[in-house]
């Protein structure tokens, strides 16, 4: 128990921490030139999983990852677009057979040049069941994924790799033309597969990484090998140095010499760090900081310039409603608890502006999107009752399910509070100690009322926040939502060629969560990031991470 | 001497046994399966988990978890935590930042928590022993964790005096936390010195000492302090023995990448194999500091014989 109490204390202490008084915004610099080559810090966390693009699917990883591989395409950091970055075209007749050609002259940073065979076979490894890759449901739309993956037990009934091993090692829908070109079959029409071959899993994997015969890939993924502008140099407990590729011959060189993510356990000693301008970026910035702008006071300038930003970022937490709840069943009850919340009120008071009222299902960022899709997410608390009472009100206690250590509790107080003071009904929130017991009762459909789920995307497509999470039998469909219009416009929009007709396709879908209300859009999450006075520009992408190409020094 | 120290490490042994029982117990019945949050709001593949819960043995009965956990301790084994390194290699890294911070905390409280308490012993009811009583009381009664967001944003971040972190655990960015860590314990050691002084300076072998014409400074320098310090050293030892153990706030604050940060972070990241593992070392470390303050008695005063 010695080891717990004080760990206790210590999430105490975040909130002391952090509520100093204003700063003047510092002056001593850490040394960043040296003999003309530029250097910067980043914070860092440490990464879950050794550093394998199909094996990472967290943002301490994800951080470095993005700088040292390169895909087939760039997410633009101003608007998330996609454009083309080692791929020299991606063409299909019809959303369902892929080519795609490459750009000849891109290196991995072991020299060796990026061909057709280095995406197949990475895919086909990530795939592999037995491989046991955390982000290997990526390549669930290509054909023949489903022959990669481990049989099923008959005694247990669950996948079992030991006894069942995968029917195939490579996917049918891939392959090889020549040396810069490869297809891709999908099994169902994707039309926007390009919009997804941006995100990490996606990355092509060098010669060495198959000769690496380690357990788990461990060697290869301490010091990975990717094309990216970034090259990983050390990999130690305390810090992740990069430094510019020199061969990089893509658009989006890196204008640093040295990246340093220096690990930090607390992001409270990371903004710390920032403000006393001996650390060059951070991309988080203390809820508490928030309060009354006491961080645009700490993060200015000796000439009274921010050195701080916003970034709105592709995260929706919405409020699930639970399957097995029998008296949420009916929409009026569902819009009535929508409408009587007032979203505005609570992203002010509760997150200082550090979230956005949502309108709708889909993240602003995200190519497709388009405003008021949730009719019910206008505050109107007269028409609110009035609903409530049509449908009968609610019989015993309204739980809000949350995890415990999130920092979730004061926003769902808050909304029980509206839902008391609104309709009259008894609420209450259920906090569970952390994120895997929720995630467990989740799962295991054992909650009742509602709960919270927060969606980050994985691509900035409209359609990734719709069907993982709306379409029947969805991974991520925690509330058992099923309706056969919905899926069918999916379906077509997945088959549209065109992509403006497919996204208005899936605008369409989006309308119908707007009545059927399978949950509660809460707000869309935007990131707060500060830096030193040595950066004179620097970018956030929708994903919350830094654009290392776009910084600029002073 | 020698039959004490083997009955000494004998008595290790039930009480490892029963520690990394309790601590196996405690981590690995909290309620969550580790696979459950992994994969984010999506289940983890059922390959994924399949292969998780094979790994680590979460597949068998508790108590079969357990003795293979054991077995492979007894080979000095601190097994692969979730994240694909080994505990040993993990703590390696570690514990020589935690060892020097835990050096620069314990010079720092023996030097000035004795010198303190020798100032107050032999001036009791004047200024400076009240002075010392009430700075004591002070920083008895603060949080640790305030005293160190408060030396760091003041010292650090405002007057640039000190680093405001040490990433990189070297000296300069070390003191600083070694101060913060020491403030607590200093006020021990003065306390206890002071009124252990005090007790002895009434003792019939002072006033011969002085009969004797002894200095002032021989008399207490040499005589009374000898006997004076045995509790102080028991008391410096035990800290010793828990600064070993990472000072999980103070390393937080100062982003130290010290054995508290980890098991922190292991904690929160629910990574068991790492709990069990750094917690069955610190009890380890902390039974032997143990033993070396008590042989160290013998030293000070040889009518303490062991055998």
């Amino acid at each position: 128990m010695r080891a717990i109490t004080p760990a206790l204390i210590g999430v105490a202490s975040l909130a002391l921490l952090a509520s100093g008084c204003a700063s003047d915004g510092g002056t001593n610099n850490n040394g960043g030139e040296t003999g003309g080559a530029t250097e910067i810090s980043i914070r860092g966390c440490t990464p879950e999983n050794k550093l394998i693009a199909s094996n990472t699917n967290e943002v301490c990883g994800g951080n470095v990852l993005q700088a040292v591989t390169s895909k087939l395409v760039y997410y633009n950091p101003d608007n998330s677009a996609p454009e083309l970055d080692i791929a020299e075209s991606i063409e299909s007749p019809d959303a369902q057979n892929f080519t795609v050609k490459l750009k000849q002259g891109y290196k991995f940073h072991d020299g060796t040049e990026v061909k057709a065979k280095n995406f197949v076979d990475a895919w086909n490894w990530a795939a592999y069941g037995t491989n046991t890759q955390l982000a290997s449901s990526f390549f669930e739309p290509i054909e023949g994924y489903d022959k990669l993956q481990c049989g099923v037990d008959k005694e247990s009934g669950e996948a079992d790799c030991t006894k069942n091993k995968p029917e195939a090692e490579t996917m049918s829908g891939l392959k090889v033309v020549d040396d810069y070109t490869f297809t891709i079959k999908t099994t169902t029409p994707t039309s926007n597969l390009e919009v997804r071959l941006g995100y990490t899993a996606f990355a092509p994997q060098p010669d060495s990484f198959f000769a690496d015969t380690s357990q788990g890939k461990t060697e290869f993924g301490t010091l990975p090998v990717g094309a990216g502008p970034y090259k990983i140099v050390s990999n130690t407990a305390t810090e992740m140095v990069l430094e510019k590729f020199a061969d990089y011959s893509g658009a989006h060189a890196g204008s640093v010499d040295k990246v340093t993510f220096r690990i930090y356990n607390d992001m409270n000693t990371a903004y710390n760090d920032v403000v006393a301008n001996n650390l060059d970026l951070t991309d988080q910035v203390p809820a508490d900081q928030l309060v009354n702008d006491q961080w645009k006071n700490d993060l200015v300038n000796e000439d009274g310039t921010p050195r701080y930003g916003t970034k709105e970022t592709g995260v929706i937490q919405v409020m699930t409603f639970s399957p097995i709840d029998d008296q949420l069943k009916s929409i009026d009850m569902r819009d009535a608890l929508s409408m009587a919340l007032d979203r505005e009120q609570i992203t002010k008071q509760i997150f200082n502006g550090a979230r956005t009222p949502a309108t709708g299902w889909v993240s602003p960022v995200v190519d497709g999107y388009k405003a008021g899709a949730c009719t019910a997410c206008v505050f109107d608390p007269t028409k609110a009752k009035e609903l409530y009472e049509k449908a009968g009100g609610y019989k015993g206690t309204l739980t809000i399910a949350v995890n415990g250590d999130g920092g979730h509790k004061e926003w769902a107080e808050a909304v029980c509070n509206q839902w008391k003071n609104n309709l009259g009904v008894t609420c209450a929130v259920e906090a569970t100690p952390n994120f895997q017991t929720l995630r467990k009762g989740i799962n295991n459909r054992e909650l009742k009322g509602l709960y919270r789920g927060g969606w980050q995307m994985d691509y900035p497509s409209i359609e990734n926040f719709l069907t993982p999470i709306y379409s029947t039998g969805a991974s991520s469909n925690d509330g058992d939502f099923s309706d056969k219009k919905f899926d069918q416009l999916l379906k077509d929009a997945a088959a549209e060629t065109d992509l403006n007709k497919a996204n208005e396709l899936y605008q369409e879908a989006e309308r119908i969560l707007g009545e059927k209300m399978p949950s509660i859009p809460q707000w869309y999450q935007s990131s707060q990031y500060g830096y030193s006075s040595k950066i004179a520009e620097v970018k956030m992408t929708p994903f919350s991470t830094f654009d290392l190409s776009s910084i600029k020094l002073k | 001497m020698g039959k004490y120290i083997i009955r000494r490490v004998l008595q290790m042994i039930p009480v490892l046994l029963g520690t990394t029982f309790l601590i196996y117990l405690l981590v690995f019945l909290l309620p969550g399966d580790p696979t459950d949050g992994r994969c984010g709001q999506r289940p983890c593949s059922p390959e994924y988990v399949a292969s998780f819960r094979a790994e680590y043995n979460l597949d068998k009965p508790f108590i079969v978890q357990y003795l293979l956990y054991l077995g492979k301790l007894l080979h000095g084994d601190l097994g692969t935590n979730f994240y694909g390194n080994t505990v040993v290699s993990e703590l390696a890294v570690r514990y020589p930042v935690t060892l020097k911070l835990a050096v620069m905390a314990i010079i720092i409280e023996a030097v000035v928590g004795i010198a303190a308490g020798v100032a107050a012993g032999m001036r009791k009811g004047k200024f400076v022993d009240n002075l010392i009583t009430i700075t004591t009381l002070v920083l008895i009664s603060i949080p640790v964790f305030v005293i160190g967001s408060l030396a760091q944003l003041v010292l650090g971040v405002k007057w640039h005096i000190f680093p405001v972190t040490s990433t990189n655990g070297t000296f300069d960015q070390l003191i600083l936390p070694a101060i913060v860590l020491a403030a607590l314990n200093v006020a021990y050691a003065a306390r206890l010195t002071r009124t252990s002084l005090v007790e002895n300076l009434r003792a019939d072998y002072v006033r011969t000492a002085k009969a004797k014409g002894l200095s002032a400074l021989r008399t207490v320098g040499i005589h009374t302090l000898r006997n004076s310090l045995i509790p102080v050293i028991t008391y410096i030892g035990a800290s010793f023995g828990s600064l070993l153990g990472g000072a999980i706030v103070t390393e937080r604050i100062f982003n130290v990448n010290g054995v508290g940060s980890f098991l922190f972070r292991s904690i929160n990241t629910q990574d068991g194999v790492s709990v069990v593992g750094t917690v069955v070392v610190l009890v380890f470390v902390y039974l032997v500091v143990n033993l070396l303050v008590d042989i160290l008695y013998g030293v000070l005063d040889p009518r303490m014989s062991r055998d």
